[in-house]
């Protein structure tokens, strides 16, 4: 494991601490013993790595010493907080003694609580209920909580006496503890307090009761979990245990559950009646649905549709008839409701329901059909769409097309048909979803309507269409292919058109058009073509960019030199790769921007063949300056070696020494100190690497939003003091 | 207008439900009448709502809840005095009268017998414990991630949303994002073969404990309420560097950070591709800067930080026999083969907007249907993180046992599946 990916494994804490090395530990925690946070992070660095900490057993030893530091009256509180959380994992049956006087300090009982929870066995709980029994206000809550997480059965006499505490919330926290527990001696408890309570402490007990029911009700004891729910459900209490206790009261009952249900979704109490809904989707049988499904006729149509996703959810097919018949009787929100229902419970059979609903004036019911047929699983469904579609007209006839597209049914004599239609719209949902539906070899269908169609109107829908079938093809060179020829003749606007096709398709015929474009006499095709290998989505189109970026100058060969610089700066490849085109770049860009670009790529991609790369070019006169601070940035990126040093003096670049006496970074106004920062970078160069991409990364945010800003460093270079300012973001190269 | 705003949101639940299609087991397009969205809204049809701890994140949370016409924001209850005037003006301002209540006390909030949902926004520390006072106040619950801070309060927070009826949506907004869902149906419904490998993008594969600063001088209780702010966080002085939730008790125990805090969104896409229903029952230490995972059906879950292709933050890959699929926070994504697009149109939505998250919560409030990120499907996926958080901290293999919800044979591990609230709080 590398020490980066061990350090990953010790918590970190702050910034400060993060990168400590474990041998400093000793002389760090003598330093800094008062801060506990770090002294725990150091006790585990202590012993090296996690993986010896901690066996799948705990740590004794640990443990030992951390009852030790809890036993010092002089240790700092921070420090025993910091042994208690490493208690909760090490600690056995010595430390509760340990903890247990901490639960009345009202700074640490918290944290020895967290032990305590954790740590298995008697002496833990036992320490709890001693301390149950001597605190009082938030500690003792505190301590009844932990029991209760322990569940703790033999402190129920304990938590018993409780109920009656003068403190509410202490009586309330007792109560719910009981709860936890739910054993029998706990529920007696909380039943005969339930009984006599009153007030907030009623409504505390009643959730008790109600934890004590969910366990009944989870150990098969349905009958005695519904007394209980229903003891609560009919008493003065809270409006949310009256719910809670209703939920529980339906899911324990067998025979009279349904009317209960029923009730509780009729009625004017919409908080009743969300519950009704929510429990109807939690039981699973079909009386159930058969009661739902009884219930949308009668209902307002917005609880009707309501229901009607209730059932959609329960996903019970049995309320199929239901839901076609509410689809054709209901009101617009229920029909709407039932198209969208039909998605989950319909089959091939709801077509003609469903055709009719999508052929209705309300678009909400129209578009809930529609979308509802063409998810509709099932090659029947597929069946059933041709069939109509066959016998269809007008505007049946154009949705049953637009389901054929959305659905990619293998249609394409039907949609040749349609295509030559009279009826504009039924043509164009045929192009349109002969696009969505045609294969390789019917490509033609669509590229031959490119020149030859009637209806000029089609022209914009056929090339849509023909960039829908052309982008989904898995076979893109032959896709690009066809494409290639059919743009012979075409005008300049439809090969145009093509070309942006072409660009999405991508691969070696596609490229192989854009260079006919580009080397043409068509000055439109040249900058369309231009523009999208400027643009090309992957570094297939490097060579092309190379050859034409190289043909006489002009502003598309300009844009062609950057489009190849682009993708070296963009794209991932290897190493070799980039350095050799970089090379490439460098040789064949003819003006000094360019040069500068590439000049930045190889800045930004460090290594020995890139730095060969950048000497190599630094006899070009234009870049040689960017070119020199290139190498020593370079340099300073990666880490000292002969390999660095020969270059370094190959360039006549002798180490330096470099001191920051200040350096600050921000506007006129608002300046922060980064001196420290820059000190980190220095190395035997005159240049300082950024440990970010950018100032405001590098310097710990931007220190003047939407203020113009620069870092002026106060330095010494070999012992010569000077002072340099630098743009924002500009490379830092002392002189 | 942005482009989140200016989304049709009825196509967008219509695009929603293309991506879930065999899972549209919960249909997301229901009648805007029975939503109360279309155009004027019912008092009856509103949904009430409170926010909690709305600090930057909340805030952003907040301008989506009110950008819904059918929201009415009525309260907002934070420690900080500066944090309740900002979102009380900003609430007033949208309601356009002053009306919007401050608390400091959250009881006070949940107490209000017109609030039928809450937005909760606090640090991390507080979340699982705020959601389930909420629950038992009886309130709708929109919690931001990470919601748990240990395997535990995973395990209590479903429990406690089933137990009262609650509808919990978890802030892990990607899951109602387009080409995420996408995605996961891949994934999910076998279009990509035989499942194989699903990868997250944890963020930083570091352990985080937010210790006791030395002290520093602590502000009027009126300012801030140090005492609330550390709410079920054991006891520390006052140090204003923890009083950002972002970096204050992320994950409690020993261990949280970097895979919770990001791993509750990509680790939770991770889930949603695999089912939701199970978590991962192997979890290995750190090799090669990789944890791994193993699901029961041998699906690997890796989480690395590099080798990703650059499509935006939080990138997920899966992988099957038959294809793979990766995406992240650009929008865009990268298929296989474009035939797995099977011609369909993924809206492309970059930036992660919760916009569409939210719309699907209150939905939900109004149906009773389950959101996408429901308390289960949170639980399983924090489960999920905290276990590979534990295996990474101690360094070793854990087996999990997802009947018993515990690892198998290892009692240190065991222990840090929970921890203790301070004083008075409880789950």
């Amino acid at each position: 494991m590398s020490p980066d990916a061990r350090a990953a494994l010790r918590p970190e804490i702050h910034s400060e601490t993060k990168h400590l090395h474990p041998r400093t530990i000793t002389m760090y925690k003598n330093k800094y013993l008062k801060h506990a946070a770090l002294c725990s992070l150091l006790a585990l660095c202590h012993t090296n790595s996690a993986s010896t900490l901690f066996g799948q057993a705990r740590d004794t030893q640990k443990e030992k010493e951390l009852i030790a530091l809890l036993k010092n009256d002089a240790s700092p509180g921070a420090e025993k907080a910091m042994a208690c959380k490493e208690l909760a994992l090490h600690g056995g049956p010595e430390a509760p003694p340990a903890l247990a006087p901490l639960l009345a300090d009202d700074k640490l009982a918290s944290w020895a609580r967290i032990a305590l929870e954790a740590i298995p066995g008697p002496e833990s709980s036992a320490a709890l209920r001693e301390a149950s029994q001597k605190l009082s206000g938030r500690l003792l809550i505190g301590t009844i909580n932990s029991i209760g997480v322990r569940r703790d059965a033999d402190s129920v006499e304990v938590l018993g006496k409780r109920l009656d505490d003068a403190d509410a919330n202490v009586a309330g926290a007792a109560a719910l503890a009981l709860g936890r527990i739910g054993d029998a001696a706990s529920e007696k408890l909380l039943r005969a307090k339930f009984a006599s309570a009153s007030g907030q402490l009623k409504s505390d007990v009643a959730e008790g009761c109600i934890l004590v029911a969910e366990r009944r009700l989870a150990d098969g004891q349905a009958g005695p979990a519904a007394e209980i729910y229903d003891e609560v459900r009919l008493a003065q209490v809270a409006k949310p245990r009256i719910i809670e206790a209703t939920r529980g009261a339906i899911l324990s009952r067998s025979s009279d559950r349904i009317p209960m249900l029923i009730e509780q979704i009729n009625s004017s109490d919409v908080a009743m009646q969300r519950l009704g809904l929510t429990v109807a989707r939690e039981l699973k049988d079909q009386q159930v649905t058969e009661a739902l499904c009884g219930q949308i006729a009668k209902a307002k149509p917005e609880l009707g549709a309501l229901l009607l996703l209730t059932l959609a959810d329960r996903g019970d097919r049995s309320a199929l008839p239901t839901v076609l018949e509410v689809a054709k009787s209901g009101a617009d929100p229920v029909r709407q409701a039932a198209a969208e229902v039909l998605l989950s419970l319909g089959d091939a059979s709801c077509l003609p329901t469903l055709m009719s609903l999508a052929e209705q004036k309300n678009k909400d019911v129209s578009d809930a059909a529609m979308d509802t047929m063409a998810k509709l699983p099932g090659a029947d469904v597929d069946k059933a769409i041709l069939t109509r579609l066959d016998a269809s007209t007008g505007a049946s006839q154009r949705l049953l097309i637009e389901l054929v597209g959305q659905r990619r049914i293998a249609a394409t004599e039907n949609l040749r048909k349609a295509a030559d239609s009279s009826d504009e719209s039924i043509r164009h949902a045929a192009l349109a979803a002969l696009g969505q539906t045609i294969t390789l070899d019917e490509l033609k269908l669509l590229v031959s309507r490119l020149s030859a169609t009637n209806f000029p109107n089609d022209l914009p829908v056929v090339q849509q269409a023909l960039r829908a079938a052309a982008i989904r093809m898995a076979d893109r060179e032959a896709v690009a292919s066809q494409l290639s020829t059919a743009m012979n003749g075409q005008t300049s606007k439809v090969k145009a058109d093509v070309l942006e096709i072409l660009a999405e398709v991508g691969g070696a015929n596609a490229l192989q058009a854009m260079k006919s474009a580009f080397t043409g006499k068509d000055t439109a095709l040249i900058d369309t073509s231009s523009r999208l290998l400027g643009n090309w989505a992957n570094t297939e189109a490097a060579p092309v960019l190379l050859e034409l970026a190289q043909l006489p100058p002009s502003v598309y060969t300009t844009r062609a030199m950057r489009g190849y610089i682009r993708l070296v700066r963009q794209f991932s490849m290897p190493d070799a790769e980039r350095v050799e085109m970089c090379r490439n770049a460098m040789k064949a860009a003819k003006a000094a921007p360019e040069q500068l670009l590439v000049v930045e790529v190889m800045e930004r991609y460090p290594s020995i063949a890139m730095m060969d790369a950048a000497i190599a070019a630094t006899s070009l006169p234009a870049v040689k300056p960017e070119l020199q601070r290139a190498v020593l940035m370079i340099a300073a990126k990666l880490p000292e070696s002969d390999d660095v040093k020969t270059r370094l003096n190959k360039i006549g670049q002798k180490p330096v020494t470099v001191e920051i006496v200040k350096a600050e970074y921000g506007s006129a106004d608002t300046k922060r100190d980064v001196s420290d920062v820059l000190r980190k970078q220095l190395r035997d160069l005159p240049v300082i690497p950024l440990p970010a991409a950018s100032y405001n990364k590098s310097f710990g945010g931007d220190p003047a939003p939407n203020a113009k800003k620069q870092l002026t460093i106060q330095y010494r270079l070999n012992g010569k003091q000077g002072q340099l300012s630098f743009a924002e973001d500009a490379p830092i190269l002392l002189k | 207008m942005t482009q989140r705003n200016s989304m049709n949101r009825r196509r967008f639940m219509k695009t929603s439900v293309a991506a879930g299609t065999a899972a549209a087991i919960a249909p997301v397009v229901i009648p805007s009448s029975a939503l109360g969205r279309d155009g004027a809204v019912a008092p009856s049809e509103r949904v009430v709502v409170g926010g909690i701890g709305i600090g930057n994140r909340g805030t952003y949370d907040l301008g989506c809840f009110l950008e819904q016409s059918d929201v009415q924001f009525v309260a907002v209850c934070d420690v900080k005095e500066a944090r309740r005037r900002a979102v009380k003006a900003m609430a007033d301002k949208n309601n356009g009268n002053s009306d919007c209540k401050t608390y400091v006390d959250f009881h006070e909030l949940l107490d209000r017998k017109d609030i039928d949902a809450v937005l909760i926004a606090t640090g991390p520390n507080w979340h699982a414990t705020m959601a389930m006072y909420a629950a038992r106040a009886g309130k709708d619950i929109y919690c931001e991630k990470p919601v748990t801070k240990n395997i535990s309060q995973s395990l209590i927070l479903a429990d406690t949303m089933k137990r009262t009826g609650r509808i919990f949506q978890a802030g892990t907004q990607r899951r109602n994002l387009p080409h995420f869902a996408f995605a996961c149906e891949l994934a999910r419904t076998g279009r990509l073969g035989k499942l194989r490998k699903v990868y997250a993008h944890p963020m930083g594969l570091k352990a985080w404990m937010s210790g006791w600063m030395d002290p520093q001088p602590e502000p009027a209780k009126e300012v801030v309420d140090w005492d609330m702010y550390l709410g079920p966080a054991a006891w520390r002085p006052f140090h204003p560097k923890q009083l950002d939730g972002f970096n204050f008790e992320k994950g409690g125990g020993l261990v949280g950070g970097g895979v919770l805090e990001w791993g509750s969104h990509c680790v939770d896409l991770c889930q949603w591709a695999v089912g939701d229903k199970h978590v991962p029952i192997e979890y290995y230490p750190l090799e090669d800067e990789k944890l791994r995972a193993i699901y029961p059906d041998g699906v690997e879950l890796i989480l690395r930080e590099k080798e990703w292709i650059g499509l935006g933050s939080c990138p997920v890959r899966f992988e099957g026999d038959d294809g793979w699929i990766e995406t992240g926070d650009s929008g865009k994504m990268v298929l296989s083969s474009p035939t797995l697009l099977a011609g369909r149109k993924v809206e492309e939505i970059p930036g992660y907007p919760a916009t569409f998250h939210v719309r699907d919560f209150l939905n939900c409030v109004k149906t009773r249907s389950q959101p996408k990120t429901n308390a289960e499907a949170a639980c399983f996926a924090h489960i999920t993180c905290h276990a590979a958080n534990i295996a990474l901290y101690l360094n070793r293999k854990l087996k999990y046992d997802f009947a018993k919800h515990e690892f198998i044979n290892d009692e240190v591990a065991n222990r840090m599946r929970s921890e203790a609230l301070r004083e008075p709080w409880r789950l």
